[in-house]
């Protein structure tokens, strides 16, 4: 995949399939350290099968498959731009998947469209609450969807005006977002 | 997108999402599921889904957007599965923004399946 932002919603597919409710994406860039954390929490099941098994491209957990891509591909594109991926135990409950490198680091993928991975996620899934927080050169923007939604008088089902309004507001955080490209 | 500054500013937002929703307010006539698995993702299906946000513009009072995993035809990717009111299913593959445009106009909007980007089984 070529963007990092294909990846980070491809693990938020993941923890959707695992039946999650609150799901939380954290992209943290940090000028300084040269050093970029992509964080994805949820509060589901967590990992029934050991993070070896689980980061092996040939082991899935669903039926009629043989491939399991999805971690194993975004733990290659941590370790190209010298950094790593771990599986841990979240603080909502369920798993936590991890990944630091390094932020100007010459093989580093590109963030890619994140604005648009997470909008789609908002738009198809209006059950699950998601927490976004996008941080870079000490700023911080928190969205949760559940808040948005209220703040907006949505109805709960509403997850096309949702999903275009959390499109809009990080397209224009990552606008003024210095090295996070 | 203007940043909110006052009450007032986010009433507007507010009145804004609300005619969104008055679009809508009666029974939904299709589903669409958009295919995201890993092979899905890898050949475009986010911007399927957006193309789709674009493309039905205010028409959004007909339509439900859901999301699946692979369906085993990884070759067909990015893929979404039309769902009518009558229950009939319509799936089509290899999509693009373009083809996703022709597809809501002609058969969201008009009810005409494009039979030329179906998947033929």
């Amino acid at each position: 995949m070529r963007e990092l932002a294909l990846h980070i919603l491809d693990l938020v597919e993941n923890s959707i399939r695992a039946n999650s409710s609150v799901i939380e994406v954290t992209v943290a860039a940090d000028q300084t350290a040269d050093r970029l954390r992509i964080q994805i929490d949820d509060n589901g099941p967590g990992l029934k099968v050991t993070p070896q098994q689980a980061l092996n491209p040939f082991y899935t957990t669903k039926s009629g498959k043989r491939t399991g891509l999805g971690l194993s591909l975004f733990k290659a594109a941590a370790e190209r731009a010298g950094g790593r991926l771990t599986l841990e135990r979240s603080d909502l409950g369920g798993l936590r998947v991890l990944a630091e490198m390094g932020l100007r680091h010459v093989d580093r993928s590109p963030l890619g469209d994140l604005a648009t991975s997470l909008g789609s996620v908002v738009c198809a899934n209006p059950h699950i609450d998601f927490h976004f927080r996008i941080s870079h050169d000490g700023h911080e923007t928190c969205i949760r969807t559940s808040e948005l939604a209220h703040e907006l008088g949505l109805p709960p089902d509403d997850s096309i005006a949702l999903a275009r309004r959390v499109i809009e507001t990080i397209r224009t955080e990552l606008e003024t977002a210095r090295g996070l490209a | 997108m203007t940043r909110i500054n006052s009450p007032k500013d986010l009433k507007a937002v507010q009145e804004k999402a609300k005619k969104d929703i008055d679009l809508r307010s009666g029974q939904k006539d299709m589903r669409i599921t958009v295919h995201m698995g890993t092979c899905g993702i890898a050949a475009g299906a986010r911007d399927v889904l957006a193309a789709l946000l674009t493309e039905l513009g205010p028409a959004t009072d007909k339509v439900t957007i859901t999301q699946t995993g692979c369906a085993g035809l990884c070759d067909q990717e990015p893929m979404l599965t039309l769902t009518d009111k009558a229950g009939g299913s319509f799936r089509y593959g290899r999509l693009d923004k373009n083809k996703v445009g022709q597809i809501v106009r002609e058969h969201v909007l008009r009810g005409q399946p494009v039979l030329e980007y179906m998947i033929k089984c």
